[in-house]
């Protein structure tokens, strides 16, 4: 960027700066490349000193890979990972994107838009350890337990609030002249909504659904909790090999990058409005 | 006229009404209802598969507010936040603020620089785990190296410190990101001017950038707060509450409480202590959001 403050600098505060950012960049870097290079490395190479460089120094292998992926618990938890996340992503957005849409437009005659707004974000930033009991006997009761369905109905609970508030916030950006306009010509409430806010806000709606989804995939507490094994998600599956595997770098490596891999390559696609989200609406742009 | 207005706007209510009602059904069935069982429980002595027992009064709760184990957890938790917010803030504000004011590559840093925001902490909890390890784990090894041995894994200060750094890791991206938004929503010329007047770049940084971006920051930091208040996955996954219970945070400490133990009296009444005392930090929290939301 050519600005006045960068051009009037000393190049060794310059250099300074550039130093901290590469520094930055080392520090995020080490251990995505400590996993990857301990996912191929042979049990042997792993306690080998100077064994950094493939090829060069040790001879990469896929066998950490390959046990893992035979797994079929590993599999079977990516693919419950996968399912919830994209399953509570759908419901939420079902529920949460009209009641936001509401808000954002609509007045309310005892209480204003702006308070339920506010009563939906206390839902968020409560403590889910304070619902852990009443979650967990209530799953029980309905024979819930260790279901998808389960999973599917703590995370929508989870989401929902997010969901209104964030939407809220970007359907506020879509001009009212372009709604006002389409009710002229005759479309009805449900097509405007349906026909002209939802796609103008596309881009925030992807950004919600893609922190939904890596809210539910990355879920420890409850995901432990109340699955054991036939709907244990990626984190529930890391915890319990922990403690039954403890320290094995191979294997640790291997989960680790598939656990993390979706939302961080998906990070990357969805840039703009990250910042907005995150902070439910508070930083623009 | 009238008529067609009105007819208009009865047709408004129901449609407003009907798009928001699901949602709130939906918040105060799996809420706020849970809650009050929650609040229920914390009287009671909870068996799985029979309920409740018995109705304790206080009982549950005499026994957590004597428990020096409980104090303890959330002594460790506030020493947590307590250390890493503040670091995770200053860093990520510096960062933005040096990619704001120029160095070359912004489309680059961002999106590396946010990737740790998006990991999963058990994952990296348990990564974490062969990064400390004192048998060839990266750090002991490099510290090794130059002569420093830190027992990461099998002290409460090493076990803390070594999460403390993972989540300095995984969190230090959110502030950044929140600044960096923040900062390149200012104009240049604001800059630009400041630079005139001022004598150094400090001045620019302290007087002109940390005022703008402070409501914003505000913001930032009691998100940050409120999550680390949270903190589960990558304790757990990294120390598993050991040595001992020395590196359990409250949340560790409860799930074992709860879901362990099935002691379902004596985890409401943690949670709904934990909820009151994390409540001071939700009451900040909102004044600022009440301010940020129209």
């Amino acid at each position: 960027m050519d600005n006045l403050l960068w051009r009037s600098s000393k190049w060794a505060s310059k250099l300074v700066a550039m130093l901290i950012a590469c520094l930055a960049l080392c520090w995020v870097a080490i251990p995505f490349l400590w996993a990857i290079g301990n996912s191929i490395k042979s049990r042997s190479a792993i306690f080998e000193r100077g064994a950094i460089i493939p090829f060069l120094q040790f001879t990469p292998t896929l066998d950490a890979w390959k046990e893992v992926l035979n797994d079929p618990q590993a599999i079977n938890c990516l693919f419950s990972s996968a399912l919830v996340g994209v399953g509570t992503t759908a419901f939420v957005l079902l529920i949460g994107t009209p009641a936001a849409y509401s808000l954002a437009r609509f007045e309310f005659r005892r209480v204003k838009s702006k308070d339920i707004t506010l009563w939906f974000l206390s839902q968020r930033v409560m403590p889910p350890v304070v619902v852990l009991s009443p979650f967990y006997i209530l799953l029980a009761e309905f024979g819930l337990i260790d279901t998808w369905i389960g999973l599917i109905l703590l995370y929508s609970t989870f989401n929902l609030a997010f969901c209104v508030v964030i939407m809220r916030d970007i359907f506020r950006d879509v001009s009212k002249d372009v709604e006002e306009a389409a009710r002229m010509e005759g479309a009805s409430l449900w097509q405007v909504f349906w026909m002209i806010a939802l796609p103008l806000s596309l881009d925030g709606l992807i950004v919600t659904a893609f922190i939904v989804f890596a809210f539910c995939w990355n879920e420890a507490l409850f995901a432990s909790a109340v699955t054991s094994q036939h709907a244990a998600t990626m984190p529930a599956f890391i915890l319990a090999s922990r403690s039954t595997r403890g320290v094995d770098f191979n294997f640790a490596a291997v989960n680790t990058l598939l656990a993390i891999a979706p939302p961080v390559l998906m990070s990357f696609f969805v840039q703009r409005y990250l910042a907005r989200g995150l902070s439910f609406g508070a930083v623009k742009g | 006229m009238e008529t067609i207005a009105s007819v208009q706007s009865k047709a408004e209510r129901g449609f407003k009404y009907a798009l928001l009602a699901p949602s709130v059904i939906w918040i105060i069935a799996l809420t706020f209802f849970p809650i009050l069982a929650a609040v229920r429980y914390s009287f009671a002595n909870y068996v799985l598969g029979e309920g409740i027992t018995a109705y304790v009064g206080f009982s549950n709760y005499a026994r957590l507010l004597t428990d020096s184990g409980f104090w303890y957890a959330i002594f460790i938790t506030v020493i947590f936040v307590g250390i890493t917010v503040p670091i995770e803030v200053c860093i990520g504000f510096v960062l933005a603020w040096i990619i704001t004011i120029g160095v070359p590559g912004k489309k680059l840093f961002r999106p590396i620089l946010t990737a740790p925001l998006f990991t999963m902490e058990v994952a990296i909890g348990y990564l974490g785990v062969t990064l400390f390890t004192d048998q060839g784990g990266l750090f002991s090894t490099i510290l090794g190296a130059l002569g420093i041995h830190i027992e990461w894994l099998s002290t409460a200060s090493g076990g803390l410190a070594a999460a403390m750094i993972l989540d300095i890791w995984i969190w230090t991206p959110f502030v950044f990101l929140m600044s960096l938004a923040t900062l390149s929503a200012i104009p240049n010329d604001i800059f630009d001017a400041a630079m005139l007047e001022a004598s150094s770049h400090w001045q620019v940084f302290f007087h002109v950038a940390i005022p703008l971006a402070w409501p914003v920051l505000t913001v930032a930091i009691l998100s940050r707060v409120l999550e680390g208040l949270k903190s589960f996955g990558l304790p757990y996954a990294l120390t598993s509450g050991g040595p001992g219970t020395s590196t359990q945070l409250f949340s560790v400490m409860a799930d074992l409480t709860t879901i362990q133990f099935t002691d379902f009296g004596r985890g409401s009444a943690m949670g709904i202590l934990y909820l009151i005392m994390v409540s001071i930090v939700i009451t900040f929290f909102f004044k600022q959001m009440r301010k940020r939301i129209d």
